[in-house]
């Protein structure tokens, strides 16, 4: 027979308020095996942790149970602590008596009842534990970066810099991202552009930093430490060596679309550069828009080009990568416009989003930096601002806050009259939420210096007459309708995870949360993680941000990578899938549900990658025939577990 | 019409050109009307098949002994089995092909057509016969069955004696065969799930009443088992008596054995046994209604399957046994399955 040791933690009354833990050990130790049973006010404490020690060393315990918190956050520590007293870690068992138990009744007897079955199950699962030792695995030291904004391009330099090699993958022409699109930043005003092309610049010319633009992932397989990927590289049609940006091209090609760039404030060619700082610094044609890649159709563009950079016999090619870290920077997109019918956006041409508005403001904008109404380039002198354009409205439109746009919105009011001097800015608001440093001041300076007119308040509707946008609306505190006759509307349209956010999450196997961002494995403790083991978040794909945080978390993100590079072997848990080939047909249906693509079948039996395998049972719990089981999660100890908590 | 002589033909040339090892069909037996597996290995013998209403059995079971035989054999004989499946058989050897328990290169498949017709139950025959014994049946192009007793020719209705499967039948002609014999057509079949329409107007109570009283009649002779082509499994979990212990089994392996139910035939035990089956058959059951026609006391089996096949065909638009490649129901998943039963 076994010798158990049970140890039973108050966790201070987080336990202890609700389960009677003196009575519980006292129960615990008539249990069949258990040689010693105690409770202490905090078993995870220095002096808890010896009182296991002791009585290892001392009652020359076999295996240990520990009632007390979730295994997710102490189970490392108690397990630690088995092993210094010579105990296999694998034979330590938490039993979870404080979300599964006190925290969630009330009843002290019932809860305590509880608890004792709950530790029994534990007791009866240790004692069916086999003794394991991890699985060593080695690591490829290298990282890919997904999306190339300010997130994903802080991530590429901080690991590069870091000294390890780094691919970034971008699926536009150039890096950037959005914050390359945008005029000033809050709250210090400085220029976008010139804050953020050093750094882009920096990715071009460093060594360790494998830059692939219009490229996208198309597949991602293998575990922490040896992802393997897929990436698509799209064709240009442009050799970016060869290209001396002489512009020659776009004044031959026929074709107009709209600026993507611009937001649709300005055209572009099929052949086009995505705007002068692009990076990589060269032109791309754009297919969709082509008329054809045929000398035959057009040409005109490979005709006057003096170097010869123009092939249109690019192909796209499937690059792989391996790699022993990924970090997701996808960013957002703006909530699409269509969305926001009531209050005329894409209707009316003066009603504008934050980013087409970020243009118009830009030096290097559409308008040069004049801000000017698109309908008639008439310089707009009211203009009214609406905040939560989309955002903070669960019943038609995001649920969330999407964070940035009271800054921005005060940003652009400020910029406006600044601009404009003989100008009024109107801005609808629900609340103003300003936290951050600097902000609030920020916001300040807008109504004292700027006499920027807040209105709380929503908007009711929005329609033209007379050349002018009548915007209704009301001012709930002072209680009154409001009539403006405004020239230019701007709306602070949600942000969204940006599109084919979750085509990608289903590749990388990482979750969503339910309104699409990425979603990271602990909200508090484990921010810039996500649920799978070497996959790190960074940047608006995780939740809306701004780019301070953005960057802070790019960072943290990449720290997190470099924990893992920075290792020679990885090792992995041992508690992973085991075949009884005397009982597998070779159905293949545990091959069919593996989320981790572990399994495979070889003569007719089915295979465990022990290194890809994650433990889940999801095999385990798909075979008809009990003939794959998890290691220290058997169908036995499930079925002792179950008899045990039913009193048998 | 499916020919028999055709069907003679096709089996002698098979077996006179050593296509096939021998051919699983059906054979006239001993008690009346009823036939008896025919296991033939030489080509003058096939003038011993049958085929008519009464070839009831699905022979694909037949093949699931065959794979552990040829195991077990040391110098095996390579050449594939002939076997004869209806429409309802030939499902059940797409499954057992899905879940690569047989080579399709270790079968040779002959097709024959139900036709309009389908199989006989020889329960609602006998009640209909009222005693007399049937000496020879036949279908009729009207929707009737000429039954031949001593008392001289009677017409009855294709409805009061054909198999409640074959009333709900899907496609009862063969799916995957290498010869076919007779046409693909249809019969116009009732409501596909009509069987189960009183059982489910039934409260919840009732419903446990039912099953209640149903199963405890249960002997646990395992018949259903036997029968049941899916059923391969070399060791069931719901039996505790047939461990699947060999020479290579390890004493950890052994100590690790179960006891998921008892062996006495009680209440739960029993419900044990067949929940567990039916679960285990969920998306796997092709509905041949052999479980509940061996059964010798009259468990409606069929039900329990039936349900589950519903519930997989609502839930999850998932038929089974017409695709060899198609994933198993349990180890797929579609973005836009169901997910209000996970609360």
């Amino acid at each position: 027979m076994k010798r158990t040791g049970v140890f039973v933690c108050h966790c201070g009354i987080n336990i202890a308020g609700t389960v009677d833990v003196k009575k519980a050990a006292k129960e615990l130790s008539k249990h069949k095996g258990v040689v010693h049973s105690e409770d202490y006010v905090y078993m995870c404490s220095d002096p808890g942790q010896n009182l296991i020690l002791d009585a290892i060393k001392e009652k020359k315990l076999d295996n240990v149970v520990i009632a007390c918190c979730s295994p997710t956050l102490h189970e490392t520590t108690f397990r630690n602590a088995s092993k210094s007293a010579g105990l296999n870690e694998f034979q330590c068992e938490i039993a979870n008596i404080r979300e599964q138990c006190s925290w969630v009744h009330k009843d002290m007897d019932k809860a305590t009842e509880k608890a004792i079955k709950i530790t029994k199950s534990a007791v009866e699962k240790v004692r069916r534990n086999e003794s394991l030792e991890p699985i060593s695995i080695p690591v490829t030291r290298r990282a890919l970066v997904i999306g190339g904004g300010i997130a994903g391009i802080q991530s590429a330099l901080d690991l590069a810099n870091t000294g390890y090699e780094v691919i970034l993958v971008e699926r536009s022409p150039s890096i950037g991202g959005h914050m390359i699109q945008l005029s000033e930043t809050f709250p210090t005003l400085d220029c976008s552009q010139c804050i953020l092309t050093p750094k882009m610049v920096e990715v071009s010319k460093h060594s360790n930093i494998k830059l692939m633009t219009s490229s996208e992932i198309q597949e991602i397989s293998g575990y922490v430490g040896n992802f393997k990927a897929k990436i698509l590289k799209k064709p240009t049609y442009v050799d970016a060596d060869k290209c001396t940006l002489c512009d020659e091209c776009t004044k031959v090609c026929p074709v107009v679309v709209s600026n993507e760039f611009d937001l649709g404030l300005t055209g572009r060619r099929a052949i086009y550069i995505p705007f002068p700082q692009a990076i990589p610094a060269t032109y791309t044609l754009d297919i969709s828009a082509c008329p054809g890649l045929l000398p035959i159709a057009c040409g005109k563009c490979a005709d006057v080009c003096e170097p010869g950079a123009i092939d249109f016999d690019m192909k796209p090619e499937i690059i792989e990568e391996e790699v022993g870290a990924i970090i997701v920077a996808s960013g957002f997109d703006l909530y699409e416009k269509e969305m926001m019918g009531e209050y005329g956006y894409g209707k009316y041409p003066d009603v504008l989003d934050g980013l087409q508005f970020e243009r118009l403001l830009s030096a290097s904008g559409p308008t040069m930096g004049k801000v000017l109404r698109p309908s008639d380039h008439k310089e707009p002198k009211e203009v009214v601002f609406i905040q939560c354009a989309g955002s903070r409205d669960p019943e038609l439109h995001c649920p969330y806050c999407s964070k940035i746009c009271c800054m921005y919105t005060a940003k652009h009011a400020m910029l406006y009259k600044h601009h404009v001097h003989d100008g009024q800015a109107y801005i609808f608001y629900i609340d103003i939420r300003s936290g951050g440093k600097g902000y609030e001041e920020f916001v300040q300076r807008a109504v004292e210096e700027d006499g920027v007119l807040y209105l709380r308040g929503k908007v009711s509707k929005i329609f033209e007459e007379k050349g002018k946008i009548k915007v209704w609306g009301v001012d709930t505190l002072a209680g009154k309708d409001i009539e403006i006759d405004a020239d230019m509307v701007v709306l602070a349209t949600a942000m969204r995870p940006s599109e084919g956010a979750e085509e990608l999450a289903k590749k990388l196997k990482i979750a969503l949360d339910k309104d699409g961002f990425l979603s990271e494995a602990h909200p508090k403790l484990r921010p810039v993680e996500s649920v799978t083991s070497g996959m790190f978040l960074a940047g608006a794909a995780q939740a809306p941000k701004d780019i301070p945080e953005a960057v802070a978390q790019a960072s943290g993100a990449a720290a997190k990578a470099i924990a893992i590079l920075s290792q020679e072997r990885l090792f992995h848990a041992p508690t992973v899938a085991k075949v009884n080939v005397n009982l597998c047909t070779g159905c293949g249906m545990c091959v069919d549900v593996c989320p981790y693509d572990s399994l495979s079948l070889k003569d007719g039996k089915v295979e465990v990658n022990e290194v890809l395998c994650e433990g889940c049972g999801t095999c385990s719990a798909t075979c008809l025939r009990a003939a794959i089981q998890i290691r220290n999660l058997t169908p036995l100890q499930v079925s002792e577990m179950i008899k045990v908590s039913l009193g048998g | 019409m499916v020919n028999l002589e055709d069907l003679k033909n096709e089996a002698h040339k098979l077996l006179k050109e050593g296509t096939v090892k021998y051919i699983i069909g059906y054979e006239r037996g001993t008690n009346g009307l009823l036939p008896i597996p025919a296991f033939i290995k030489n080509p003058e013998d096939v003038e011993r098949l049958i085929w008519d209403p009464t070839c009831v059995f699905n022979l694909t079971r037949f093949l699931v002994d065959e794979k552990r035989r040829k195991a077990s054999e040391k110098e095996p004989d390579e050449r594939p089995v002939g076997v004869i499946v209806k429409g309802c058989d030939s499902r059940a050897l797409v499954v057992l092909l899905q879940e690569k328990f047989i080579n399709r290169d270790d079968v040779y498949i002959l097709g024959v057509s139900c036709e309009e017709a389908g199989v006989l139950d020889e329960k609602k025959l006998a009640k209909t016969l009222k005693g007399k014994k049937a000496k020879n049946i036949e279908f009729t192009k009207n929707d009737n069955f000429v039954v031949m007793t001593e008392d001289g020719k009677t017409e009855i209705s294709a409805k009061e004696i054909l198999a409640e499967r074959c009333l709900e039948c899907k496609a009862n002609f063969p799916v995957i065969y290498d010869i076919l014999l007779g046409e693909k057509v249809k019969r116009k079949s009732d409501k596909p799930f009509g069987s189960l329409e009183k059982f489910e107007s039934l409260s919840k109570e009732e419903r446990w009443t039912f099953w209640k009283e149903q199963l405890d009649k249960c002997i646990r002779c395992y018949a259903c088992r036997s029968v049941c082509p899916m059923c391969y499994c070399d060791e069931c979990v719901a039996d505790t008596i047939n461990f699947a212990v060999t020479a290579d089994t390890t004493a950890e392996e052994k100590a690790q054995k179960i006891k998921w139910a008892e062996k006495s035939p009680v209440t739960s035990e029993n419900f044990v046994y067949h929940l567990v089956r039916a679960i285990h058959l969920a998306g796997r059951c092709i509905d041949c209604g052999e479980c509940e026609r061996v059964c010798p006391l009259d468990i409606p089996l069929r039900l329990l399957n039936k349900k589950l096949e519903k519930e997989a065909k609502e839930l999850f638009d998932y038929e089974v046994g017409f695709d060899p490649d198609q994933p198993s129901l349990v180890s797929s998943f579609k973005d836009e399955d169901p997910e209000d039963f996970i609360r």
